[in-house]
């Protein structure tokens, strides 16, 4: 098992990975962060992640589809949706093809490491979770 | 922290199945029993809320504003205890209200005619036709109920995720449908389902709390803010917004208070 848990950042906004990117990192994460999801699918096919952060709502290719590839791929790695536009039938969908958790935007970076920490729970990787950025939450 | 909501023509049939199913799961069951929490909690009889959950809205008078208070309690304490533990909830309306929440699984229960027939009337045998009449009676007097206090048709089955009919089913078979139903991925918690139903808590128990005071106000919250929309008219529209947030912001859960007050004659608030 690796002692990092390896974690692929997808979202179009730059903001998402520039934000989410070190907040993960800061809790012993190897963080890869993607803007498009072309490159992040190709990235994808070259190694297996831990864990996948995607973004819905992309263009060409969206969300659904990225959880489709890295569930055919890989049923252990543990796929995270995030979205602006959550709904009911959206959220079922995705649990219905295996995601693991479906998160609503905006949300605080605590929120995300704290799905992130059960997903490494799961997995069997140890996190550091002792950072002052998560106050016995 | 699963949720099953069953909702039935027949009070009788949806509080067995309910029991049943929470036996079946090893979840909570959450009935009619919270009532009597409720009329300590807001010092109501519980007569009156009972009454609450079954008497056809009236247009007019006091009745019209204390029904819907009333409601507006039961919804709160029934949202409080949703967001606890493993459930299966019946007889208090949480089909009408915990909407758009993916893992709350809504149930619809049809009894059998004949004996929903014997269940309304009180009586032993009954002629089908009159039997059938009175089923129509209740459908009608349950869709204007629920369509005047809460904008939806309970009768309709499109508003449930499952429905089945005790006339072919059993009620035993029931439990294993709704059981198996449950356990299916799309009716898991997430997060995204988890926020939305802290958010119906509070929006439902800042309401609860401004109602007597602000009768007809609308409340929603969105994680710790809250957004309360009321009406008002020119003259005490700051003094009302100022009275609002300071009710407000010390409750539990709140982080911030936006106050909307509108110009404009007071129309019922859903």
């Amino acid at each position: 098992m690796s002692e990092r848990l390896s974690v692929l950042l997808l979202d179009d906004e730059p903001i998402v990975g520039k934000r989410l990117g070190p907040a993960l990192t800061k809790i012993g994460c190897d963080v890869e962060a993607f803007e498009d999801p072309k490159l992040a699918l190709e990235r994808i096919d070259q190694k297996t992640f831990d864990v996948v952060v995607t973004d819905i709502r992309m263009g060409e290719i969206d969300g659904m589809q990225v959880l489709d590839r890295v569930r055919t791929k890989s049923p252990r790695t543990r796929v995270i949706l995030i979205t602006g536009y959550a709904m009911m039938e959206l959220a079922r969908e995705a649990m219905e093809k295996g995601a693991f958790d479906f998160i609503s935007k905006p949300f605080k970076a605590n929120d995300l490491r704290q799905v992130v920490a059960k997903a490494a729970r799961e997995l069997g990787v140890s996190m550091d979770l002792e950072s002052p950025a998560i106050p016995g939450r | 922290m699963s949720i099953i909501i069953i909702s039935s023509d027949s009070t009788k049939m949806g509080e067995e199945i309910a029991q049943k199913t929470a036996q079946a799961l090893d979840y909570a069951c959450l009935g009619r029993d919270l009532l009597d929490i409720v009329a300590d909690q807001y010092g109501i009889p519980k007569e009156k809320l009972e009454w609450a959950l079954e008497a056809l809205p009236s247009a007019w008078g006091r009745s019209a504003g204390l029904q819907g208070q009333c409601l507006a309690y039961i919804q709160s304490a029934t949202l409080s205890e949703l967001l606890k533990d493993n459930m299966v909830c019946h007889g208090l309306a949480a089909h009408l209200y915990v909407v758009g929440v993916s893992h709350a699984l809504r149930v619809r229960i049809l009894a059998d005619p004949v004996e929903l027939a014997r269940e309304i009337s009180g009586q032993g045998d009954l002629s089908p036709e009159k039997g059938l009449r009175l089923i129509d009676r209740q459908r009608k007097s349950r869709r204007q109920w629920s369509r005047t206090l809460y904008q939806l048709d309970e009768t309709d089955p499109s508003q449930y995720d499952l429905v089945i009919s005790l006339s072919q089913i059993d009620a035993d078979e029931a439990v294993k449908i709704i059981a198996q139903t449950s356990r299916y991925r799309r009716f898991a918690p997430m997060t995204y389902s988890l926020r939305c139903i802290k958010d119906a808590e509070l929006a439902g128990r800042v309401r609860a709390a401004l109602l007597e005071a602000f009768p007809n106000v609308k409340v929603r919250a969105d994680g710790g803010t809250v957004i309360v929309e009321t009406k008002g008219t020119r003259r005490n529209k700051l003094k009302k917004a100022a009275a609002i947030k300071e009710q407000v912001q010390n409750m539990e859960g709140v982080d911030y208070v936006e106050v909307h007050v509108k110009n404009g004659p007071f129309k019922k608030a859903p």
